[in-house]
């Protein structure tokens, strides 16, 4: 029974369903390993991001959910300046130019990762478009959401806020913004 | 009296029916040596498939068009395919061949699930007559994030010939050597064919691109193009 249900789920994600299936804590794991170009063709691992709690989103630019929710990730970003978050969007097997010609139409401040070979989307066992990660500092594995959402509010900002809480209160603190020239 | 008579009449229809080992197909005949047998998706048949059986039609292949959620009375959901009866499939299949023709089964999604047990339950020989076109077949039991997918298990298909038409933009796309892999343990003949710039079922999306819309207006094409050079014998 419990495999039907799995399958229903999966049929209406991967025919480009639109419902998130909900937050999934999971057991602190090591995440598996992720190794992506970036849009200026330098190499990201999650080394580059040890001691922030990291929201790593698999996405595409022909998945409408994808598009819906980046907005949200883009507010999340502007709300968390000075604090120890780092949202990197992987996309998941399309070439640079397909990359481009969204990113052309929508202004992003975090970091796109590559995926044009599908082998960290494989790597990471991402079967559905939107999937998202949420490790903690330490680099591990705590929250699933497999379909899209508002990251700025609700469950998802609970999740986010609840790793950020396990930091030392020193590194979780907001850090002063730059003053504005008027 | 009459009234008693009409539901005399209809119970033994209805009987008649469910005896039936053959689920209700509609077909669009054709002079031509290939017969497809088109499965529609968890989803249903929509509009663009029928209009596409009829043009291959025109164009000299007989096509037989089943909705098994329709046919079975099943939701529309990806967990119904896996009840539609692998017995009445094959039967279907069996009375394709028996007609003469080449045949071709084309299921969409997870009515891969359905044709394959189908597949399984023919003899050898009709199996190594049959061709399998399957498009973005769905064969998954759990396909969890970190967790490896597992397929579900349709079967012996020795001898049986599948190619797999994969929209390019698709979650499927980069797991689509795994699910080859599994057809081949069961004893397929696999190829692929990579639809670009296509997404899953892009002939019934509810905002398709263009080129989209083109494509789904010109699915006969596609089909008539893919069986050529697949040339299943």
């Amino acid at each position: 029974m419990k495999r039907w249900l799995m399958a229903c789920a999966l049929g209406l994600l991967l025919n480009g369903g639109t419902q998130a299936a909900g937050f999934e804590a999971r057991p602190a794991t090591p995440a598996p390993e992720l190794k992506a170009q970036d849009l200026t063709g330098a190499t990201r691992t999650l080394a580059d991001y040890r001691g922030k709690v990291v929201l790593l989103n698999f996405w595409a630019s022909w998945c409408p959910p994808c598009l819906r929710e980046m907005p949200s990730m883009e507010r999340l970003r502007l709300e968390m300046t000075g604090r120890p978050l780092a949202i990197v969007a992987l996309d998941s097997a399309e070439t640079p130019e397909e990359v481009n010609a969204y990113l052309s139409k929508m202004k992003l401040g975090f970091p796109i990762l590559l995926d044009p070979d599908g082998s960290n989307t494989r790597r990471w066992k991402v079967f559905a478009l939107p999937t998202t990660f949420l490790l903690d500092a330490q680099g591990r594995v705590r929250y699933v959401l497999t379909g899209p959402t508002e990251w700025d509010e609700g469950e998802a900002l609970q999740a986010i806020e609840s790793l950020l809480a396990e930091l030392p209160t020193q590194s979780k603190q907001r850090e002063p913004k730059p003053l504005t020239p008027q | 009296m009459r009234i008693f008579k009409f539901l005399l009449l209809s119970i033994w229809a209805c009987s008649f029916a469910a005896q039936a080992d053959i689920p209700d197909y509609r077909a669009f005949p054709a002079e031509g040596a290939r017969l497809l047998l088109w499965v529609a998706s968890e989803r249903g048949r929509a509009e663009p498939e029928l209009q596409a059986a009829q043009q291959l039609a025109e164009r000299g292949m007989a096509v037989w068009s089943l909705d098994p959620v329709s046919a079975f009375f099943l939701p529309q959901l990806p967990s119904s395919m896996d009840s539609v009866p692998a017995q009445d499939l094959a039967d279907w299949l069996r009375a394709a061949q028996a007609g003469g023709k080449r045949v071709v089964v084309y299921a969409v999604s997870r009515a891969a699930v359905p044709v394959l047990r189908a597949a399984a339950l023919l003899q050898p020989v009709e199996r190594q007559q049959l061709c399998v076109l399957l498009m973005y077949p769905n064969l998954y039991t759990v396909a969890a994030p970190l967790a490896a997918p597992d397929f579900l298990d349709v079967g012996r298909l020795s001898g049986l010939q599948v190619r797999v038409l994969q929209p390019r933009r698709s979650a499927a796309t980069p797991w689509l050597p795994g699910l080859l892999d599994h057809l081949e343990k069961q004893g397929a003949s696999t190829s692929q064919v990579i639809l670009e710039n296509l997404r899953e079922g892009y002939w019934m999306r509810e905002t398709p691109t263009e080129f989209e819309m083109a494509e789904s207006r010109r699915m006969d094409a596609m089909l008539l193009r893919e069986l050529n050079d697949w040339g299943c014998q």
